[in-house]
């Protein structure tokens, strides 16, 4: 029955669980998209994350878990980050659209996931690894109804938690969000401040690739604790979505990251509920979600001025 | 030697072999990367392409393979090249793909009794149509209110696959055909099939549409007032503006043909190839078309050729993997370096202006992209 508490609770925690890699992403994508570069490789990004971060653990079985989780995290980052600058390069350095650049690296993404999956566990298939570890806070998690859904998580839960605010401090509070912000909106200032625009636009797209390829992670390790052909499904779309509606802001980019993730979470859920409606409709909600807040968010907010625009000094 | 007639035709071509130059030599580059990845994956390189090329050129069967592969990705590849020639980033056509096989196979379906010349015209229009249909919220949305269509066309393409799964569900789809161990329709209706070209294959009428079609756009692009408003468009919004160019009509034109065009090649699987509309029946044809656009620098003629190379690498890719065991994704990773090598392509500079000046008419838009 949908509203009594323990369905809230099961919808509520999923929610949680299944925004927090939207979030970290998000976070990633806000800083991209500020500077002034457009990452819609996120999805492949998020999938090579997803791949490195189960194989890195599978390798690692009967290490501790704590320590396999954290090693996994961590090469899934800097697969994330590796991808990114293949990015960076191409966009920033010599100038390519973006969104063919991110486009290709999503096709090399999967292909080359897919083609390493069946090399790394063959034709066995999917195989469950240690994931996240999860975390239970003492007296907090006995709150009826909210302390299950909030403090009874995986790491990567709290991480989305604390994380949006972080980023949006530092976005909005000092000289480096100020360096990217500018880079973004009117790079020529950034220049003439004696600073590298360039720089600036390579270091906010890798972090997206470090965040994308932790959000990788999350997915994998977060609740499966395996990796499947494409399993980021879109999620990586969904991002750029979230990072529209909640107007370029890590916090209500997170926000959005939620909505979607409670979408998803509901869908989940739709099919054993009966609730008149096919199924189908209910795996398209997130998607269509995203399309109604990105038509719903523009014209009460604004793009970063130079998104998409390589930076070249001669032009301006 | 230097036979005077010849001099012209040494001038028409010059241009082209220099443009041919990039895309050829991405593809080689692209080959000899994927190489290694075949070797970490613990095959033979030259076994791997070896089979993979039997399977695309080895015979009658497997060229009629290829080029029942290449027709799917020649509809698609044109529906994204014109967009990308107008300045505009339709990476949806795998949702319209999907919408035009929906509405195409609904008419197709129906027990209408007509003749063939009737029901497979009014077929393909159906498909046109439901593509288009799914371009037109995000070709509005971008046109008259400024809402930057890569994220809606691409959220559209989950929509789309999703509306497809629904509607061919075994248990309460409309369309779906009861008590299927797969997600499918009934068989459509033989008056809209389209016709077998080469007997005993099955290489359907579907790739003479993309063929007319590729021609036609290669036309209406270069040689008519549309065309080049569009191409105006693309290369130069500024100057577009100045000339007076209703912009937003022109955007939301070209996104509902180049909808309605990817939704063709959902028309001709069902149609041609299949015969029912199945679930998930596209292994991402339309995100190909990205990669068919790009190669062919977005010119619809050269469209023709990347078609035909990434639907052998497809043909190619499922005889690979019989006799060597390797993923049929290693294509992907193929098709990927091959677009990120002719973006790269130190290579694309040079050969552009080798192309430019040997040429003494320098197209402004082959830039496009």
């Amino acid at each position: 029955m949908p509203f009594d508490p323990a369905f809230i609770v099961d919808w509520g925690s999923a929610s949680l669980r299944l925004a927090a890699p939207l979030v970290l992403a998000a976070i990633g994508g806000v800083y991209a998209e500020r500077s002034g570069v457009f990452n819609i490789g996120i999805e492949g990004m998020m999938l090579i994350g997803a791949f490195t971060a189960v194989a890195v653990s599978y390798y690692l079985a009967g290490v501790d878990i704590a320590i396999a989780a954290a090693l996994a995290a961590i090469t899934a980052m800097l697969a994330g980050g590796a991808t990114a600058l293949v990015h960076a390069y191409l966009s920033i350095t010599r100038g390519v659209d973006q969104i063919i650049s991110g486009a290709a690296i999503n096709i090399l993404a999967l292909g080359l996931t897919n083609t390493l999956y069946r090399a790394v566990w063959g034709e066995v298939g999917r195989e469950r690894v240690a994931g996240f570890p999860e975390v239970r806070i003492p007296v907090l998690a006995d709150i009826p109804i909210v302390g299950p859904i909030l403090f009874d998580q995986s790491v990567v839960v709290f991480a989305a938690f604390v994380l949006p605010i972080v980023a949006a401090f530092v976005l909005f509070r000092t000289t480096w969000g100020l360096n990217i912000r500018a880079a973004g909106d009117f790079p020529a200032a950034v220049d003439t401040a004696g600073l590298s625009v360039e720089k600036t636009r390579y270091a906010a797209v890798l972090f997206s690739g470090l965040m994308a390829g932790l959000a990788g992670a999350a997915l994998a390790l977060g609740a499966v604790r395996y990796f499947t052909p494409g399993m980021t499904a879109g999620r990586g779309f969904i991002v750029l979505g979230a990072i529209v509606f909640g107007r370029w802001n890590p916090m209500l980019a997170a926000v959005a990251c939620l909505l979607f993730g409670a979408a998803d979470a509901f869908q989940l859920r739709a099919q054993a509920l009966d609730l008149g409606l096919p199924y189908q409709f209910f795996v398209m909600l997130p998607y269509l979600l995203a399309v109604l807040a990105i038509a719903g968010a523009i014209g009460r907010t604004r793009a970063p001025q130079q998104l998409g625009i390589p930076y070249r000094r001669e032009a301006t | 030697m230097r036979a005077p007639i010849l001099v012209p035709i040494r001038a028409a071509v010059r241009p082209i072999a220099y443009r041919a130059i990039v895309p050829l030599v991405s593809i080689a580059a692209a080959l000899a990367v994927s190489a290694v990845i075949i070797v970490i994956v613990g095959a033979s390189p030259l076994e791997a392409y070896g089979a993979m090329l039997r399977g695309a050129v080895g015979g009658i069967g497997s060229l009629a393979t290829t080029a029942v592969r290449a027709t799917p990705l020649l509809l698609t590849g044109l529906a994204v090249a014109l967009s990308f020639r107008a300045g505009i980033f339709n990476i949806g056509a795998e949702g319209q793909l999907y919408a035009g096989a929906a509405l195409s196979a609904a008419v197709a379906l129906l027990p209408l009794d007509l003749p063939a010349i009737v029901h497979v015209p009014l077929t393909l229009a159906a498909g046109f149509l439901g593509g288009a249909l799914w371009a037109l919220v995000p070709g509005w949305l971008r046109a008259y209110r400024g809402v930057s269509e890569v994220v809606t066309t691409l959220m559209l393409n989950f929509v789309g696959i999703q509306l497809v799964a629904y509607l061919v569900d075994p248990i309460d789809g409309p369309m779906g055909e009861r008590g299927a161990s797969y997600a499918q329709s009934q068989v459509i209706a033989e008056s809209a099939e389209l016709p077998i070209l080469i007997r005993g294959t099955s290489l359907h009428a579907g790739l003479l549409i993309g063929l007319g079609l590729a021609v036609g756009l290669f036309v209406l692009i270069k040689y008519t007032p549309l065309g080049f408003r569009l191409r105006m468009l693309g290369g130069n919004p500024v100057a577009a503006r100045f000339a007076g160019l209703s912009e937003k009509r022109e955007i939301l034109v070209v996104m509902l043909l180049s909808g309605g065009i990817a939704g063709l090649a959902g028309a001709a699987e069902v149609m041609g190839l299949r015969h029912r509309l199945y679930d998930r029946f596209s292994p991402g044809y339309g995100y190909d078309g990205i990669a068919v656009a790009l190669l062919a620098g977005s010119n619809p003629l050269a469209v023709i050729l990347s078609a035909t190379f990434f639907g052998g690498l497809r043909a190619g890719a499922n005889a690979m993997q019989q006799s060597t065991g390797i993923e049929t994704s290693v294509v992907l990773i193929i098709q990927a370096l091959t677009i990120l090598f002719v973006i790269l392509g130190p290579l694309r500079g040079w050969a552009r202006a080798r192309a430019a000046r040997s040429s003494e008419s320098v197209e402004a838009s082959a830039s496009a992209v």
